[in-house]
């Protein structure tokens, strides 16, 4: 928001990347479902299941209410 | 460095067949890897197939891998109306854990070498458009690289090989079903029919079935467009149908998975590799169908990938006859059923309750999907000549 008086505020940058989505390797059942939803192509099967990479998430939520068992959920990314 | 004329990623039925047609069409050395430790486990799938396509591969009379013979569509409204359709032949419930070995034996039997618990991991063409492609697979024995010359990724809706290959993969969530399924005992049914129960309030987007596995125990699943639903999770929906319809059923079993209900990828090939089954997303978008599907996929891409070692030519254009075959065999009628889902998306229970109640007054052996469908697309007569026999083909 700008505040109401002075300059105006320079042009946002594009938006921070402030939340990610994470895999709860409890839940997960590693169907595999996410992985063609996920634009930036950042959602790994391993051997330990699968995993989102923080880098790579844009935050676009497109993966978080398909998954079947409501495995992934969206955190504040850190640094 | 390994080398093979042919490398399969996956052992389902897209990827066994590739595996057993490429072999018998003459190319040699054909690999198909699977990643989980079994073939045809886990199973993700109602396990239904249509009875004459099923029969273009393997004889179901008297298999082991059959669990039920399905005479009966019971089509259900979201009123719990019951449509009894007079189809007789269906088709049959397969037990997926036998059936997926028995044609991994028959493309072994074929020629083809099969690795388990093995997996692709990285891929990468060595040397230009006509070089083989450099696979990382991670197995037990640890990694290895082998040198293909044709790759076909049968890789299923999380394709790795479509990603590395550089073909578009990727799914629109409108175009996503998310999956749930219950195996159930104790519960009355039955046990010679599928139920197929519509609705946006049972299941927005796509349907709950039951698909008898014998009597008293079936599969009890549904699938959902969730960008269509009210917030529940899948497996919410299907607690609540379950809890609705076999209140005292016994839950033996949880499967959950994706099923791609859009069309055929643009592009299935590129040089040196073919994308088969789910992976390029050959799945009936009206009923979910994707067995039959995929191992009419693998069959033209095993052909078509023998074919094109024997002409020294792997590159796309001289692959591109694989994705053609494919669209008049069965891409081209999937653009048409994924416009008429379009148009089933439109329908509010309302509209299933009272079609249900209407197409009851039809004698019962006149009862077909077809007079059904007839009935249901009556203010949508463009619809009409591709009304039929969408369920019956293939319907898992």
């Amino acid at each position: 928001m700008s505040p109401p008086s002075g300059p105006p505020a320079p042009p946002a940058p594009a938006a921070p990347r402030t939340r990610v989505a994470v895999v709860d390797g409890e839940t997960c059942d590693a169907c595999g479902l996410c992985m063609p939803l996920c634009p930036p192509g950042a959602i790994h099967m391993t051997r330990r299941g699968l995993v989102v990479d923080p880098v790579t998430c844009t935050g676009c939520e497109k993966c978080i209410a398909p998954c079947p068992v409501g495995a992934l959920e969206m955190v504040d990314a850190r640094g | 460095m390994r080398a093979v004329d042919v490398l399969v990623v996956g052992g389902g039925p897209a990827g066994c067949v590739a595996a057993w047609e490429a072999a018998a069409a003459g190319a040699h050395g054909v690999l198909l890897i699977e990643r989980d430790r079994a073939i045809g486990a886990p199973v993700r799938c109602a396990e239904g197939v249509g009875g004459a396509g099923l029969r273009e591969f393997l004889d179901p009379d008297g298999a082991p891998w059959v669990s039920r013979r399905i005479v009966r569509v019971i089509l259900v409204a979201p009123d719990d109306t019951e449509v009894r359709l007079a189809e007789s032949d269906v088709g049959y419930i397969l037990d997926r854990t036998r059936f997926e070995p028995a044609l991994a034996e028959r493309a072994s039997a074929a020629g083809a070498a099969i690795r388990i618990g093995t997996e692709a991991v990285a891929m990468a063409r060595s040397n230009g458009a006509g070089a083989p492609w450099h696979v990382t697979l991670r197995g037990p024995g640890g990694e290895e690289t082998v040198a293909a010359r044709v790759v076909i990724g049968a890789d299923g809706v999380e394709t790795m090989v479509g990603r590395w290959a550089g073909l578009e993969t990727r799914v629109a969530a409108r175009d996503m079903e998310s999956c749930a399924q219950y195996v159930m005992g104790n519960i009355a049914f039955d046990p010679d029919a599928i139920y197929l129960h519509f609705g946006p309030s049972v299941a927005p987007g796509g349907y709950a079935w039951v698909f008898p596995k014998g009597e008293g125990i079936a599969n009890v699943g549904i699938g959902v467009v969730t960008l269509r639903s009210d917030g529940r999770t899948v497996r919410r929906y299907l607690d609540d149908y379950v809890a609705h319809r076999f209140p005292g059923g016994t839950a033996t079993g949880l499967t959950v998975g994706g099923v791609i209900s859009g069309v055929t990828v643009r592009r299935t090939v590129t040089d040196g590799v073919i994308l088969a089954g789910d992976a390029a997303h050959m799945i009936n978008p009206l009923s979910g169908g994707g067995i039959i599907n995929a191992m009419k996929a693998g069959r033209l891409a095993g052909r078509h990938a023998a074919r094109a070692l024997a002409e020294g030519n792997v590159t796309a254009p001289n692959l591109q006859p694989y994705h053609d075959e494919w669209m008049r065999l069965l891409g081209d009628a999937h653009l048409k059923y994924y416009k008429i889902k379009e148009t089933v998306n439109r329908y509010d229970d309302d509209f299933f309750n009272r079609l249900a109640r209407e197409v009851n007054h039809i004698p019962h052996g006149k009862r077909t999907l077809g007079r059904v469908m007839a009935s249901a697309l009556v203010h949508h007569p463009s619809l009409l000549p591709v009304a039929a026999q969408l369920f019956l083909q293939e319907f898992c």
